[in-house]
């Protein structure tokens, strides 16, 4: 039984109809207006978005040619920190490692401040460019096989896919505009509809978004943070722009604007108290607006309820954070569909997991928010004003003493991310690794100079994003089956 | 101005972890203006701390560029695919624990939730029979992984049986030749630093006196510096690990090689017996609590399957590990670190550990306390890692036929590991980590060779249709037969690689 709307819940629907033997049973109930809301998952998503749409069915030729969903390398943060740093955050495989020591602490014995000029990825985002990297590189595309790309993306326009490829047959769908629960002893027995339908279940999944109307009832709290709004504008747009998002700080928070097929989006997100400086932000009017609490639930799994996305946490989607996330619980609800009515295994597994991904995830959100530089307005104060744990004080400590990525269990963001942004956030390190002097330096600086070079090169010669897009579309569309 | 760079690193105790510590750094460290030096006394005895390794010493060994087979014939070694287990589950049980998984992932799922819901429905195959590297163990073959993915080959890592005394030996001769000095002498004092207590120098029974910026404590289960000069503190694991004492004793090679250890449980322990090229090292680990020395070297010669070749050796230990492994300017690495029994070979792992930690959070003068708190973060969570795991053999059984088995019936685990066998026992889960040695299969090994059979499997399975399922199945059974008929003989194979140092003439005389 998964009860809500929007995005979560077509992610959701279509993965469990997908994967789900016959044996189980799967209704619907499409419920509450979560347009506002899932403004909150942004519009970036990463590279593990392929593999796990292709596992719910959905293939991305389908993605390319049935919405205005168009490719990413990542986000670039503009004149972000100490003032007026700009850097790309991009997606990447990992770095060369060098004689047993990590690259990054070749680039800081150089003396290079910067990762950007030896990312294949950042480059071609500057640039506008775009192609599919290459698994096995032909001459000169070396580079670019090292770089991984996602999607940009609306998230209403988004999830209309997923729903698209759900399979009707499999699933049924029950459409409701207020629902009851009635409870029994292992949670829920059954909800109960305006219409006096009752359905009963197992398992009830939890996609309402923040409201969770479902799990909010069988007992989990919700743990507040900072309050938050965002709104959306949209503008027509003749030429795809950059596979990249940008998003720039201003006094009332942050505003984003994301090249889609067709138009961009602008997202600002902004202070409660500064709504009205962000909405001056949308010259045409906002087209959705929405105010949420950040935080988390106690449980993301209660009794016989799994919340999923917002119903468990909110996050700011600063990052691509939202939508991992989100992705990561589909999949942990997958491998953990309860084999019988005793879900107790599952469930104290199932929350483990989801606390440990939403602190590692807040513990990357916040590490683009630290720093001094931003301006004395509420929503910084209330940024500065959010304590940090232990563990976020050794990651940066030791990254910025000495270059080294400290890590946790199966962090959602890997050690590329977390590399690209301490130097992105100018946390270059203090000393580089002692066993990087090792290598005379003239050849580094020749390694580095070259490795620049070759990404120059590879990047020189690619197409724009747009007219990859067009080629990629025809190509497409004359070789349906 | 940054602090100054360390310059000198003393080394104290020249066994197994002295020697990997000397080859480790003086490799890593080459070129760089650091000196190391060495302290051993030929009187102090070392203990060989276990004879059996895991798949990681190759990424050591090829990190010090050594030469396979002329390290396999200096240091007698076999090859080994993994650890035979006897005994554990229940008397007259047997199972191989392979480094290698069981099948590949199809749909989404690992193949072993495939494997348990054939097995639900009747089928009869054992999970090992999609395992190459228990396959090929079971039929005393052996050769080296596939470099191509696609090939079932490739699904498996492999370790070497080897002298640890030797090793020592070779690793000494490779540390001296990047410059490591070596200084004969017993340590008879320590000389703090006032102001900060960090380890000045040592004193020798020959009068000199050796001055460092870094002290690595490789002085075995005394911890001479790191506990008797720096007090450190140790944390006793015997109450999950009770075993504290062995007995050790090699005998004659007979039969046909085996790439692999074996442990058989025995009533108050459980005993070793590990294949060099030219002799069988074998041990017992035991609890004194549960049985007298006496009786255990009786036991222990009484299973022995060829003559001995030199007398019973004892040792005592205290499971656990250092509070601190390091403190202040002094790391621990090998016994003075920790112990944890060697039932899966990690001993020369975990000083692998530390000597790669090490490395990562290499120091300056400055000794930072977020490198130290770093390092010992880290090493604490590869112990206890450890631990767990080998406790798990203890105590996923079902033998209740001595007072040493009833203890391990009646504990309460740590949280850990329950939660690991309850989601286990219940749907066939793997609760995963990523800092840790043991990965899933080997997990899966112990628990479904000790008897834990899940009462679910991941219900994707389910979408899989009967025909597929098992047509899938006997394709991947098929495939691992057809490979290890290609596979040739363990000690064949050793002597086609060169490898071979005095295995010709035993292996033949042995047919």
């Amino acid at each position: 039984m998964i009860c809500g709307g929007g995005l979560a819940a077509h992610i959701t629907v279509a993965m469990l109809s997908r994967q789900l033997p016959a044996t189980i049973g799967i209704t619907f109930v499409q419920l509450g207006d979560t347009s506002g809301t899932d403004l909150f998952y942004g519009s970036v998503a990463g590279p593990t978005a392929y593999a796990f749409n292709r596992s719910a069915g959905l293939e991305e030729p389908k993605l390319v040619l049935e919405s205005d969903t168009a490719f990413s390398w990542g986000t670039k943060y503009d004149h972000w920190a100490s003032g007026s740093r700009s850097w790309i955050q991009c997606f990447q495989l990992p770095l060369p490692i060098i004689d047993g020591v990590m690259f990054h602490h070749y680039v800081v014995q150089q003396g290079v401040a910067q990762l950007e000029p030896f990312l294949a990825a950042a480059a071609a985002a500057r640039k506008g460019a775009f192609v599919h990297p290459p698994q096995k590189p032909g001459a000169g595309q070396e580079p670019l096989s090292r770089s991984e790309y996602g999607y940009q993306f609306d998230a209403m326009s988004y999830g209309g896919l997923f729903d698209a490829c759900t399979d009707r047959g499999r699933v049924r769908i029950v459409n409701a505009t207020t629902l009851e629960i009635e409870r029994d002893e292992s949670g829920i027995a059954a909800i109960l509809l305006a219409s006096g339908e009752r359905i009963a279940g197992d398992l009830f999944v939890d996609c309402t978004g923040p409201d969770a109307l479902v799990v909010s009832r069988v007992g989990s709290s919700f743990a507040a943070r900072r309050k938050l709004g965002a709104a959306i504008s949209h503008s027509p747009s003749a030429q795809l722009g950059a596979p990249m998002r940008t998003v720039s700080p201003t006094s009332f928070g942050w505003r984003s604007e994301t090249p889609l097929r067709g138009r961009r989006a602008r997202l600002t997100v902004y202070h409660p108290d500064s709504t009205a400086d962000a909405l001056q932000e949308h010259p045409d009017g906002a087209e959705r607006t929405c105010e949420i609490t950040l935080g988390r639930r106690s449980d993301a799994w209660c009794g016989n309820c799994v919340a999923i996305g917002q119903a468990a946490y909110v996050v700011e989607p600063l990052s691509t954070a939202p939508l991992l996330l989100l992705e990561r619980d589909v999949e942990r609800l997958m491998s953990l569909i309860p084999s019988s009515t005793d879900m107790s295994i599952e469930r104290r597994e199932y929350n483990r997991q989801s606390a440990e991904d939403h602190e590692h995830a807040e513990l990357f959100t916040r590490a683009i928010l630290e720093t001094d530089h931003f301006p004395d307005t509420p929503y910084w104060q209330a940024v500065r004003a959010e304590p940090t744990n232990e563990k976020f004080a050794r990651k940066i400590e030791l990254f910025q003493d000495r270059g080294l990525l400290v890590s946790y269990d199966l962090e959602p963001f890997n050690p590329e991310d977390w590399t690209i942004l301490h130097f992105g956030m100018g946390r270059g390190p203090a000393r580089h690794d002692r066993m990087a002097d090792r290598a005379p330096r003239d050849r580094v600086q020749g390694f580095l100079a070259r490795m620049k070079r070759d990404v120059e090169k590879a990047v020189a010669s690619l197409p724009s994003h747009a007219t990859y897009m067009a080629e990629l579309s025809r190509y497409l569309t004359q070789n349906r089956l | 101005m940054p602090p100054a760079e360390i310059e000198t690193v003393c080394i104290v105790g020249g066994g197994t972890a002295g020697w990997m510590t000397a080859a480790g750094l003086s490799q890593k460290l080459q070129g760089l203006p650091v000196s190391i030096r060495l302290i051993e006394s030929e009187e102090i005895g070392t203990v060989g701390v276990g004879e059996a390794t895991l798949p990681h010493i190759r990424s050591f060994n090829n990190t010090l560029n050594i030469n396979e087979p002329e390290f396999m014939r200096e240091t007698e070694a076999t090859f080994k695919l993994g650890i035979e287990f006897c005994d554990w589950g229940r008397i007259g049980d047997r199972y191989i624990h392979p480094f290698g998984d069981f099948g590949p992932i199809v749909n989404e799922v690992p193949f072993y939730h495939h494997w348990l819901r054939m097995k639900a429905q009747g089928d009869a195959s054992r999970l090992d029979e999609y395992s190459f590297p228990i396959m090929a163990a079971e039929r005393n073959r052996f050769r080296r992984p596939s470099d191509d993915l696609s090939k079932v080959e490739s699904t498996f890592g492999y370790a070497y049986q080897f002298d640890a005394s030797l090793y020592a030996k070779f690793l000494r001769r490779y540390s001296e030749g990047k410059g490591v000095t070596r200084t004969e002498g017993k340590i008879v004092g320590t000389n703090l630093n006032s102001e900060t207590g960090f380890v000045d120098s040592v004193q020798l029974d020959t009068g000199a006196v050796v001055s460092a910026d870094l002290f690595i404590d490789c002085s075995g289960f005394r911890g001479l510096l790191i506990e008797q000069a720096l007090q450190t503190g140790y944390d006793d694991w015997s109450n999950w690990l009770p075993c504290n004492r062995a007995i050790a004793v090699p005998t004659e090679s007979r039969g046909r090689l085996g790439p692999f250890t074996r442990a058989t449980a025995r009533k108050s322990g459980w005993q070793w017996r590990i294949p060099l090229q030219q002799r069988v090292g074998n041990g017992y680990v035991y609890c004194s609590d549960f049985i007298s020395d006496d009786d255990a070297e009786r036991e222990l010669l009484d299973n022995l399957d060829a003559p001995k070749i030199a007398d019973p050796k004892p040792l005592r230990f205290t499971t656990g590990r250092r509070r601190m492994l390091w403190n202040k300017n002094v790391v621990a690495i090998g016994l003075s670190g920790g112990f944890l029994e060697p039932l899966e070979s990690t001993s020369i792992h975990l000083i692998q550990d530390g000597i790669t930690e090490l490395i990562h959070l290499f120091p300056d003068k400055a000794f930072r306390q977020s490198d130290i708190d770093e390092y010992n973060r880290r090493m604490a969570l590869h112990f206890e890692r450890v631990r767990d795991f080998l406790l798990l053999h203890y105590v996923a059984t079902q033998r209740d036929d001595s007072e040493m088995w009833r203890y391990f019936r009646s504990m309460t685990l740590p949280e850990s590991l329950q939660e690991k066998i309850s989601a286990w026992t219940t749907r066939g889960y793997i609760i995963k980590y990523e800092f840790g040695l043991f990965l899933p299969p080997s997990w899966i090994a112990v628990m479904l060779g000790q008897n834990l059979v899940p009462g679910g499997y991941d219900r994707r399975v389910d979408a899989v249709s009967d025909n597929d399922l098992v047509s899938n199945a006997s394709a991947i059974r098929a495939n691992v037969s057809a490979a290890v008929r290609e596979t040739p003989d363990h000690a064949d194979f050793i002597r086609q690689i060169g490898a071979a140092a005095t295995l010709q003439s035993v292996a033949v005389d042995a047919r």
